[in-house]
């Protein structure tokens, strides 16, 4: 930071100390090349948003738990202790206890520069260091002077700019850029189901926490072993296995940047809108690192590429390809994870779920017996059950459900209940519902038909 | 709430699996809480085989333990009321591993248990279990030691230790080992255990550490990765650590160590040779090696390599034509002797080493840019003959001979500076420094200049020599009082290059007696002269990095009632912990740094004191990389708040920092204090960035300072300052690197260090050194610089062009596998380039490397075993 401050005295040499400074006064008129600036136009990698890169700290290496990393990151803690008092005697000697005054009325003082209300425009183009030019929303282009006090570094050709309502100078930067799309996508409120809410499928919440939780609390201890952490992972599976239930269970438990989306979201209207989503989603996770990206129903946009003259499909294709390219492409994504969810892994792209893009796939099947009944007994934990119900029986029988029919029997059954002003559910609800059930499941699949 | 309900449901709902390894677990328990005597043997070994093959996943704990948690403060009670035997030993063990789980932050229950109970086998119990008790043992004794317990006494806990240390070093946590003897304050105890396979990575993991550590751990790691090198017979790394540590003793030893292996013992001599100390050998072609007599040959070897024989003039850096045009040609109202002088020293950076140019190495006498320079200019052109002969001695003299004998007291002057350059770092039989400049007509000659110049050259001479016979001939003109300031101060300098970092008691005495006589006697002119600040710098450079070895001069210092005592305490202090990376040291220079002085009127200089403690952060922070870095941060608030007399130094601590080594963020910020409105700052900034690329050749920075120079282009001082830093940068045509790290980074070189911070505290008021009259000062380089190459050379001392890579060197401590050393590597054939954090290695097994890391000149030999393929 203090480098930066210091830098704005950037004028020729003061002439009263030069002895030819007489002469030199004379042709000050003339034009003197500014100071070099750091960078003009170009954008920085957007990694380095907070403190610019020369007051950075540090990268403390190896990652293992070790005395050492220890050590270093206590120089580090050390050095900015002393930075903190340094500054904090200066600043006393300088403002006294009129310190924090000093940066209001400071503050006040760059507000009154910027006036109200200020308009938005677009940065066209940089003209020198201090001038510019700019297009309001209304329509005209002006040559416009950039106040002193905005930071330069954060200007590049196409960035939305604060203007001056009267003399329309730039008086400062918005940095938001990512559509608003995204931040709806970010999950503020952690869905109410845990681990505890899914019945079984204990295999799959351990694959799933090693490859996406454990990353991102423990990474040491993949460096230890020399291997890089899984990326991300796929579910797949029938429907109505508890993918979706998996993923909001991680999404409750993790502390995590959380990120939803359904595969049919990145669907846009507008040419070349698609891939501009899914590479903001990107580059927000990895803004909010550590954070962790769902993506539900891939297949929406993860299909298989082939031979297409629809411009439709062709988008949706470019769509995937951004997708693939942020999976694993050649800037390192860091600490974001992804999981997907699919119940048609077969129609996905190969280049989608190969290694090092999705490492893990994990298979969501239909309960067996004893998963049957965990789920039997999750759901009906609440229920007001009879005295003769005996859901072994269903658990028994040798019928194809998945944990969503249980679920719905379940419901069912409490249904049927209700239209009998029961309070209680009974066997024969029970019964009846696992019949309602079938039927319709059945009815949905018109099995053998193609046979 | 909900939450935690529904979890205890959960615990409930067990599958049978779970339900029936529980009952079992609880019938176990049970069966120990009974009497039956007989039975808890047969109970205790199966809780053990429970606990061993459970097999769980990372997340979460292992299942028999989490069963057995509900019975642990039982189990406990039941342990205290057994009788001691057998079974109260497996109970112990059982309970020192449940403890693990169970056992609350603070409480050692698990340590506890395992001193109760001796058991050989740790390693069975798993990884985390070991790693668990490392950290226990750790907080046990620190908590003993707080409590102020004899700490000899814990020897039950250090036998534990070292019975874990087997297990961490055959599972690959060396870390895990180091760590925890370093906690038990017994890292020399770890040699015996490591073997071919660990010794390595425990030696590098220890070496990366010692910056970090306080005093004197530090000393002791060093000892013991020294130990275990010599102990597996890697003689250079020994050497290397032990020339770290600065103990000659333990050099002569390694030395000897190599025995008849007459190879090694080149190679040996190298890596000293490199550091300027002086060892004696009876042999012919050691002894060359030892006293760096073939520097020239190589460093010419690696010019015909790279084909930059021909010699450069100064307008071919410039670049003029490049620079914008509206400056025209000669860039107008500079004085055409200042132009000169500034091409004389250009040319003497840039052709440096070469033997050859087109401006002072010509036939023809009359002709020689000598005489294009006035008054102390010449001093200067004659003495640039020495850098641009530098390490040739016998060509040297023949070269510099006509000058030896000139009438123009001037030119004598600069040619006996001249010998001294052309000697700085190489030794010969014939010593021909000493021989000519000990003459009267040089040393005791009346003309103060050709006196200083003399004095000056045996100190560049014989740089890092420590040799008696220098000492005696300059002690006399230091504690001389009769005598100038400017010629004592300049023998003091002389005297601490030579002594550079070996704390020689006589000459701090002398130095300080010269101070104290010098306040008794009221010469406040005298100390208030210009010069005296190099007299602080003899005193302090005595003490590079000797650390607490300087305090004595220190509390003498304290008792001179002057200002200077106080601007050379401050300069020692941070001299003696050069390159150490000290907080405490660090802190105690910034807080110097804290106050804003108003200078009084005749009081001019009371704040130079903070000049130099800028400079000691620098100094203090260089050479290991987090504190350098947060060093750069520090800065920039220095910059900001401080004072112009901290402000100007500022960019020349950064110039320190990173010398030879042109970052981006660093001559980024050079190049906008270059700007500054303060000129002094601005100034230092242009030099600091011509020492930031010095030998790189770096485009950017070459750039920078030709627009520097358009912008300044009617300053004339500025514009010398331009002109210098475009000298260093293009310093012996990108050849030579003033860092004074080497050895992969691990070596401070003290003779390099003691050259940089001459230059640095002559241009601190350049005003008054550099740009009036005394700008050969800026030749203390010298020592600094040397060829940043790789030669490789055959057994009998003869090149050996061999394939290397060459790459961005990568930290692998602490990384598990092998993994790569070098990243980005391009494979050229030797000798090569290696600019700073670069590091080569062998393409191919052809050849063994008799030095672990390839820099600077190394040894090959025939590989026995290689087959080509």
């Amino acid at each position: 930071m203090g480098s930066a401050q210091s830098g704005m005295g950037g004028g020729p040499p003061g002439g009263d100390q030069n002895k030819d400074g007489k002469d030199q006064k004379k042709d000050k008129p003339k034009y003197e090349p500014p100071p070099p600036t750091t960078r003009v136009g170009r954008k920085k990698k957007r990694h380095a948003a907070g403190p610019d890169a020369s007051s950075k700290l540090p990268t403390v290496i190896p990652n293992s738990r070790c005395k050492l990393k220890m050590l270093r990151m206590e120089r580090i803690k050390d050095h900015l202790l002393l930075e903190e008092e340094f500054v904090q005697n200066q600043e006393m000697l300088r403002g006294g206890a009129k310190g924090e005054d000093r940066v209001a009325v400071e503050r006040g003082r760059v507000d009154e520069f910027r006036g109200s209300p200020m308009g938005v425009g677009t940065l066209e183009e940089m003209i020198d260091d201090d001038h510019a030019i700019v297009s309001s929303a209304t329509g005209p282009e002006y040559y416009v002077s950039i106040m002193s006090f905005v930071d330069k570094d954060l200007l590049e050709p196409g960035c939305s700019v604060l203007l001056h309502h009267k003399t329309v100078s730039i008086v400062g930067v918005l940095t938001e850029e990512s559509d608003p799309l995204i931040s709806v996508m970010k999950l503020d409120k952690a869905p109410t189901e845990s681990y505890a809410d899914i019945g079984g499928l204990e295999t799959q919440i351990q694959e799933v926490r090693e490859a996406v939780e454990l990353p991102l609390l423990h990474p040491e201890l993949y460096e230890e072993m020399g291997i890089k952490p899984p990326k991300g992972v796929i579910l797949y599976g029938s429907p109505g296995t508890g993918k979706t239930l998996l993923a909001k269970a991680v999404a409750n438990q993790t502390s995590a940047t959380f990120l939803r989306i359904v595969g049919s979201e990145l669907i846009q209207k507008y040419l070349g809108d698609g891939p501009r989503l899914c590479r903001q989603i990107f580059q927000v996770a990895a803004e909010h690192a550590p954070s962790i990206v769902f993506i539900d129903e891939i297949d929406a946009i993860g299909t298989k590429r082939y031979e297409s003259t629809s411009g439709g499909e062709r988008e949706v294709q470019r769509t995937m390809l951004e997708l693939l390219n942020q999976l694993d492409g050649f800037d390192d994504r860091g600490d974001v994870k992804v999981i997907m969810a699919t119940n048609k892994i077969e129609t996905l792209d190969p280049a989608l779920i190969r290694p090092g893009r999705i490492d893990r796939k994990i298979l969501f099947e239909n309960p067996d017996q004893n998963t049957k009944r965990k789920i039997f007994t999750l759901h009906t934990s609440k229920m007001s059950l009879s005295e003769d119900v005996d859901l072994e029986e269903f658990i028994a029988q040798k019928d194809d459900l998945s944990g969503a029919d249980i679920k719905a029997i379940c419901t069912e059954a409490g249904l049927l209940a209700l239209r009998e002003r029961r309070m209680r559910v009974q066997m024969a609800d029970f019964r009846s519902a696992r019949e309602r059930v079938l039927k319709t499941k059945s009815e949905g699949e018109p099995e053998g038909l193609y046979l | 709430m909900r939450k935690g309900k529904r979890m205890i449901n959960l615990r409930k709902e067990l599958s049978e699996e779970d339900q029936q390894l529980k009952s079992e677990l609880e019938m176990l328990v049970e069966r120990l809480k009974e009497n039956n005597a007989e039975l808890y043997k047969p109970a205790l070994e199966a809780i053990k085989n429970f606990i061993r093959t459970a097999t769980s996943s990372m997340t979460a704990v292992p299942k028999p333990l989490k069963f057995l948690r509900p019975h642990y403060p039982s189990l406990t009670e039941l342990y205290e009321n057994w009788a001691a035997r057998e079974e109260k030993f497996a109970l112990a063990d059982v309970l020192s591993v449940l403890g693990m789980t169970y056992a609350d932050e603070g409480r050692t229950e698990s340590l506890k248990y395992r001193l109760l109970a001796p058991s050989p086998d740790l390693g069975g119990w798993g990884h985390e279990y070991v790693r668990h008790l490392a950290l226990e043992i750790g907080t046990e004794y620190e908590k003993r030691s707080e409590k102020d317990e004899d700490v000899k006494a814990s020897k039950d806990l250090k036998d534990l230790a070292l019975s874990l240390i087997p297990f961490f070093l055959s599972h690959n946590a060396e870390a895990d080992a180091v760590d925890l003897l370093a906690e038990l304050e017994m890292i020399e105890e770890i040699p015996p255990f490591l073997d071919e396979n660990t010794y390595q990575r425990v030696c590098l993991y220890m070496v990366s550490m010692v910056n970090l550590l306080a005093p004197p751990e530090d000393v002791a790691f060093l000892r013991t990765a020294h130990t275990i090198y010599r102990q597996h017979n890697k003689l250079t790394q020994a050497m290397t650590i032990a020339i770290r540590l600065h103990d000659l003793d333990l050099i002569e030893e390694d030395f000897e160590a190599a025995g008849e292996d007459r190879s090694m013992k080149k190679q040996l001599s190298f890596l000293v040779a490199r550091q300027h100390i002086c060892l004696k050998s009876d042999d012919g072609e050691i002894l060359e090696c030892l006293s760096n007599s073939h520097l020239s040959d190589h460093y010419l070897a690696l010019g015909k390599e790279l084909n930059i024989l021909e010699p450069k003039t100064p307008d071919d850096i410039y670049k003029s034509y490049l620079e914008n045009a509206r400056t025209g040609p000669g860039s107008g109202n500079m004085d055409s002797a200042r132009h000169n002088l500034a091409s004389t020293f250009v040319n003497a950076f840039v052709n440096a080493g070469f033997c050859k140019d087109t401006y002072m190495l010509v036939e023809d006498e009359a002709k020689s840019w000598v005489y294009k320079n006035k008054d102390q200019g010449m001093i200067s052109a004659a003495a640039s003959i020495g850098m641009l002969m530098q390490w040739n001695v016998e060509a040297g003299l023949q070269a510099i001979d006509r000058y030896m004998y000139a009438d123009d007291p001037q030119i004598k002057a600069g040619a006996a500076f001249g010998i001294g350059l052309l000697n700085s770092g190489v030794r010969s039989d014939a010593d021909p420094a000493m021989a000519l400049l000990c003459e009267p007509m040089y040393l005791e000659n009346d003309n103060p200049n050709i006196r200083k110049c003399a004095i000056m050259g045996l100190g560049l001479a014989y740089v890092g020599s420590g040799r008696a016979d220098v000492m005696d001939l300059l002690l006399p003109i230091v504690s001389d009082t009769s005598l100038t300031m400017e010629l004592s101060a300049m023998a003091a300098l002389s005297l601490g290059l030579c002594f550079v970092g070996s704390s020689n008691g006589d000459i701090s005495l002398a130095i300080l007696q010269v101070f104290m006589e010098r306040v008794e006697n009221n010469e406040e002119a005298q100390l208030k002269d210009k010069w005296s600040r190099f007299l602080a710098l003899g005193l302090a450079l005595l003490f590079v990095g000797r650390q607490e070895e300087a305090d004595t001069t220190l509390e003498t210092l304290k008792a001179i009632d002057h200002p200077i005592a106080k601007h050379t305490s401050v300069l020692v202090d941070a001299c003696a912990y050069a390159g150490t990376g000290n907080v405490l040291k660090f802190q105690s220079m910034l807080h110097l740094c804290h106050d804003h002085l108003e200078v009084e009127e005749g009081k001019e200089g009371a704040d130079l004191y903070q000049t130099y403690a800028v400079l000691g952060l620098a100094l203090i922070a260089m050479g290991e990389d987090i504190g350098s870095e947060m060093a750069l941060r520090q800065f920039g608030h220095l910059m900001h708040y401080g004072e112009p007399v901290i402000r100007k130094s500022v960019p020349l601590a950064m110039g320190l920092l990173s010398a030879s080594n042109p970052q981006m963020k660093v001559y980024d910020t050079l190049s906008r204090y270059s700007h500054d409105n303060d000129i002094d700052v601005a100034m230092n900034a242009i030099l600091a960035m011509g020492l930031v690329g010095a030998g790189t050749n770096n485009a950017r920075l070459a750039q920078l300072l030709r627009q520097l120079a358009s912008y300044y282009h009617r300053d004339m001082n500025s514009v010398f300052m331009v002109r210098i830093a475009q000298g260093l940068l293009h310093m012996g045509k990108g050849t030579l690197s003033v860092n004074p790290f080497h050895s992969d980074r691990q070596v401070l070189s003290k003779v390099a260090v003691a050259g940089l911070l001459t230059v640095l505290i002559s241009s601190i008021d350049a005003k008054s050194f550099i740009l009036e009259n005394s700008h050969y000062l800026l030749y203390f380089l010298a020592p600094a610089m040397h060829p940043r190459f790789l030669m490789t050379l055959d057994e009998n001392l003869k090149p050996l062009p061999v394939n290397v890579r060459v790459g961005q060197a990568v930290d692998v401590v602490g990384q598990a596998g092998r993994p790569k050393t070098i990243t980005g590597w391009q494979t050229q054939s030797t000798p090569v380039l290696l600019s700073y954090g670069e590091r080569a290695e062998l393409e191919s097994d052809e050849y063994i490397s008799l030095m672990n890391n390839l820099e600077g000149i190394a040894i090959l030999k025939k590989n026995p075993n290689f087959q080509r393929d």
